[in-house]
């Protein structure tokens, strides 16, 4: 039938589109992938495709590179539960609570938002130093937390505003205390939410360079944003070697990523609970 | 199955005598919830601002390090910074980026999303890739791009003389006029993702019975994405924009690495303004300052962004 | 809406041990007393495996070990600030000499005389980037500088011999321009880099950083001027650091280059480009290169542990003996400081006899202006950028860098 072929017809030529968009969009990340394969060629005289790729540069990246890339998942996801531990119940709190000041709240949240990275640095150094939080992989957790909150707050939010009171209200005739309603109600129900505002912490969190620098003296925690800084630095002109470890470190964000794509899809806006 | 917990519990079946009691209980139960957020971040947040604010009337350098002391000095700082002409460039710089970058990223961000929310094969697989710039630490796609956009060996230039789209290598980093310009495109780039996959979300939120009710009227896809669609993005749409805006005005890493603030000081922001001040003059007070018009700008931003969404933060909505 | 298995109190428990767990986990290190602490910038591993080489060579005899912290160089002098403000300085600090003058100045670093270092023997120039208002706080046992490499295929080739003056540099830079290579390229970023690079052609000229509007380095920005648009060098310069200068002279996009004996380990890792060096040209024949001097210096901050800072001062007299130093410089390809040793390194390395020349003579960029330096690179960098982008005259752009400079007096 006609109308079926158009639309199949149309498919593919979205395909199409869609593959183009991609070309054109991803092409420094195939640049990067192509320097990394093209071990021992200076930068200036690159060729467009790896015709004898070389490994060489990714086993050197692994290689130095490879603990930090622990330290940084490690870190991310504890600030990643930090991040949530704290956000959840604001944001239920905001959105369901009817505090007063609540709109100075969203407020203040949105000034974190306002503060440049540099100058929390800074000043976090000087506490953190009688704290003795420097060089710690808990310090930087609890720092690293920061970057997601106030969008985690803001996401969370958005979400449960739209939750019916109440559902809630029924478990708390039950017996059960508030809490214990937002824990076994709430909090299943934002599922979606809570995958993307961790998604998106876990992201913030990974590619912290700030904190990572100022927070740290010693090489006792190195994540992959440091370590890769101070190897670019180090080693200026083997290009290859640089762009094999940034691929090597984008490689778990993306496979997260990917796994969790379709909670965030879900997840991104409040929309109403079925 | 049932769990201790930290809140005290709230017992309903009280007996009538005592509700005021009842009341502030639960007025303290629900403050408990935002109360670990709150603390947290004044200290993470509030400290550091408070302590910019001071040190932008302060006399804070290498010395200060040492000795700890930091005079007051005034409106000194304040005075020399704003009388900068760096100064003032680099506020009408960030304007220039901010709403370019913001622009470009959101039309193009949108633009995606409406496009990827069509079923097609690749479209889920594709979304997910698009998210890789994201991904990438901002200090490598700007070296990365650094390398594309080099006036003679670049990529990109190679590409458009080949295509003789131009004859003569365009200077993105090496003109003052198009620097920034390379800096605004490389931005757009990098914050396609994140309002690609937000907006995105959104979109999927949209009833399909507007749609159907739209079309059943004959209205045409302009008219329904204008009258439909945009309006019911509305809260997505302030998301992105303000979180993209209190992101975008303070960049500094991107433009470090990509022109160092250059070339003859075409792309110096505030941010970097910032970090000039701060880390290679060692001049702490003076960075403060600019640092303040910084969240000062945003402050005000944020006050508009309040009052223009004032019905979804009314009461307990 | 299933009651899904949550763990409710995990996130709340997590939290209540981290909290806790800080205040076990990364307590400020005692410092240990048979281990001399130092800052430096050493973050490339050969550098840093070279570093610790000399340093357990001179500790070993004093019955201490030597422990190396390495950051980026743009981050050595922040994170110094922030180790003194909470009283954990290392013992021995690595300082950029460019650095050197804002960090005496604090009154944070033990004059090296009073502390027992030996600066006899080094060449002044040495001794004078070490110094800040006539006091040594700083040493240096090597120096690097800046000289004029060439592409000797693509110079016989168009039958050019090296350019000694001005003029010279002019002519064989547009003969050796040809197809998509440039007869010449210099870094003229608006960072430590591109001024790097201009102070030889300006102090040269009789160009003065205290005064940079009294005329004499017009001069020189003209020449860069001249280069970029005679098309003898790439307008692009102004984009390119001196690593990137590289990259395009081991691509044969250039014939010759400005840069620095550092390069000569990454040049050397491409057999079939054949280069030389020599000094920079000069504006009229018969005057000397006067280059700038570029390296570390090794400070002794003032922690209060005076037993600590006698065994610290020891270590940095053993690693500026004649041997040492020569081994270090051949091992880092860096010029050393000491004469006798340059000497031998001259002997030693032939090819980078250019260089060795250049150090006799090369100067402190922090001689003059001290702590004002980084002032006066910005406002000298402007200069360069504005002109080479065509927005401002090499007289006008000078005049203004020294208003900028001078600005906010000091």
């Amino acid at each position: 039938m006609i109308a079926v072929s158009t639309r199949t017809l149309r498919r593919r030529g979205n395909t199409v589109i869609a593959l183009v968009i991609l070309v054109i969009l991803l092409f420094p990340l195939y640049w990067m992938l192509n320097i990394a394969l093209q071990p021992g060629e200076s930068l200036a005289s690159t060729h467009w495709l790896p015709t004898s790729p070389g490994w060489s540069n990714f086993e050197r990246a692994l290689e130095s590179q490879g603990g930090s890339l622990v330290t940084s998942l490690v870190v991310a996801l504890g600030a990643v539960v930090v991040c949530l531990a704290m956000a959840a119940p604001a944001a239920y709190g905001l959105a369901q609570l009817g505090l007063k000041g609540g709109r100075s709240l969203v407020f203040g949240t949105l000034i974190t938002q306002m503060v440049p990275g540099i100058v929390i640095a800074n000043a976090l150094y000087s506490a953190y130093v009688d704290l003795h939080l420097v060089n710690s992989l808990a310090g930087l957790i609890l720092a690293d937390a920061s970057l997601g909150l106030p969008f985690s707050i803001v996401l969370l939010r958005a979400f449960m505003v739209s939750i019916p009171k109440e559902v809630v209200e029924a478990a708390m005739v039950d017996g059960a205390s508030r809490f214990t309603a937002f824990v076994r109600i709430v909090l299943p129900i934002s599922r979606n939410s809570l995958i993307t505002a961790g998604l998106f912490t876990f992201l913030f969190a990974w590619s912290d360079f700030m904190f990572a620098l100022t927070l740290n003296t010693t090489d006792a925690v190195k994540p992959i944003t440091l370590s890769m800084y101070e190897y670019i630095g180090a080693h200026v002109s083997d290009w290859g070697a640089v762009m094999a470890t940034a691929v090597v470190s984008a490689v778990p964000a993306a496979i997260l990523l990917i796994v969790a794509q379709k909670y965030v899809a879900a997840g991104i806006t409040g929309g109403s609970v079925k | 199955m049932s769990t201790t917990t930290a809140a005290p519990a709230e017992s309903v079946a009280t007996s009538p005598a005592a509700p005021a009691r009842r009341a502030s209980r639960a007025t303290l139960t629900r403050w408990l919830f935002v109360a670990p957020a709150v603390l947290y971040m004044l200290a993470f947040f509030g400290y550091p601002l408070v302590r910019n604010v001071v040190m932008s009337f302060q006399h804070y350098t290498p010395r200060t390090f040492f000795t700890g002391e930091a005079p007051f000095n005034g409106l000194d700082n304040w005075t020399a910074v704003f009388g900068d002409k760096l100064f003032t460039e680099s506020l009408w710089h960030t304007a220039v980026f901010t709403l370019g970058s913001l622009l470009g990223q959101f039309v193009l961000g949108l633009a995606l999303a409406v496009f990827f929310s069509r079923r097609f094969r690749l479209s889920g697989f594709a979304r997910a890739v698009l998210l890789l710039p994201w991904l990438v630490p901002m200090v490598v796609s700007s070296v990365v791009w650094r390398k594309l956009l080099d006036q003679d060996t670049g990529v990109l230039n190679t590409l458009l003389m080949n295509l003789h789209l131009t004859s003569e290598p365009v200077p993105w980093l090496s003109s003052p006029s198009v620097a920034l310009l390379s800096a605004v495109l490389v931005n757009i780039w990098v914050g396609i993702p994140f309002n690609m996959v937000i907006l995105y979300g959104g979109l999927q939120e949209i009833p399909r019975e507007m749609y159907e009710a739209a079309s059943l009227d004959g209205a045409g896809p302009w008219r329904t994405f204008r009258s439909i669609t945009l309006p019911q993005l509305r809260p997505v749409i302030t998301v992105v924009l303000v979180l993209g805006f209190m992101s975008t005005i303070k960049i500094l890493d991107l433009i470090l690495a990509l022109t160092g603030g250059g070339p003859a000081d075409s792309t110096q922001t505030l941010g970097t303004v910032t970090y000039q001040l701060s880390f290679q003059q060692l001049d702490f007070g003076q960075g403060a300052v600019v640092g303040n018009v910084l969240i000062l700008i945003s402050a005000v931003f944020a006050v508009f962004y309040l009052r223009a969404n004032r019905s979804d933060f009314a009461e307990g909505k | 809406m299933p009651f899904l298995r949550r763990r409710p109190a995990a996130p709340v428990l997590l939290l209540t041990l981290l909290v806790a767990s800080a205040g076990l986990t990364g307590c400020a290190r005692e410092a240990d007393p048979d281990t001399i602490t130092v800052l430096n910038s050493a973050t490339d591993q050969h550098e840093h495996d070279q570093q610790q080489k000399f340093f357990d060579r001179c500790a070993k005899p004093l019955g201490v070990k030597v422990e190396q912290t390495s950051v980026p160089a743009a981050q050595v002098a922040t994170k110094a600030l922030r180790m003194a403000s909470s009283h954990s300085m290392t013992d021995i600090l690595e300082l950029d000499g460019s650095e050197l003058p804002q960090f005496a100045d604090t009154g944070g670093l033990v004059p090296l005389k009073k502390a027992g270092v030996s600066l006899d023997g080094l060449s002044p120039g040495a001794v004078s980037m070490g110094s800040f208002k006539g006091t040594a706080y700083g040493i240096a046992r090597s120096v690097n500088t800046l000289a004029l490499f060439y592409n000797t295929d693509l110079l016989e080739k168009a039958g050019v011999t090296p350019p000694t003056t001005w003029d010279e540099l002019k002519v064989a830079a547009k003969k050796l321009t040809r197809g998509k290579t440039f007869g010449m390229a210099f870094s003229a970023t608006p960072d430590a880099d591109g001024v790097y690079q201009f102070l030889p052609f300006f102090w040269s000229a009789g160009g003065n950083e205290a005064h940079l509007d009294n005329g004499k380095g017009v001069e020189a920005v003209q020449l860069w001027k001249d280069l970029v648009t005679e098309r003898s060098a790439s307008s692009a310069v102004v984009t390119w650091n001196q690593q990137d200068v590289n990259d395009q002279f081991i691509a044969g996009r250039a014939a010759m280059m400005v840069n620095g004996p550092w390069q000569v380990p990454v040049l050397s890792e491409h057999p079939s480009l054949h280069w030389a060096v020599t000094t920079i040209p000069v504006p009229v024949a018969g005057k000397d290169p006067v280059a700038p001097m570029g390296g570390t210096v090794m400070t002794l901050p003032r922690t209060g542990e005076t037993g600590r800072q006698t065994t610290a001062a020891k270590i940095l007299n053993c690693l500026n003996e004649r041997k040492n130093q020569v081994g270090w410089g051949a091992g880092v390809n860096n010029i050393p400081t000491r004469d006798t040793a340059a000497a031998q390194y001259k002997a030693d390395n032939p090819k980078l006899a250019g260089f060795a020349d250049t150090v006799a003579a090369a100067r402190s960029r922090t001689a003059l202006v001290g702590a004002r330096w980084p002032a006066v690179s910005t406002a000298l960098a402007g200069a360069f950028q504005s002109v080479l982008t065509g927005s401002s005259s090499p007289e006008a752009a000078l005049k203004r860098a020294q208003s900028q400079a001078t600005a906010g007096g000091e």
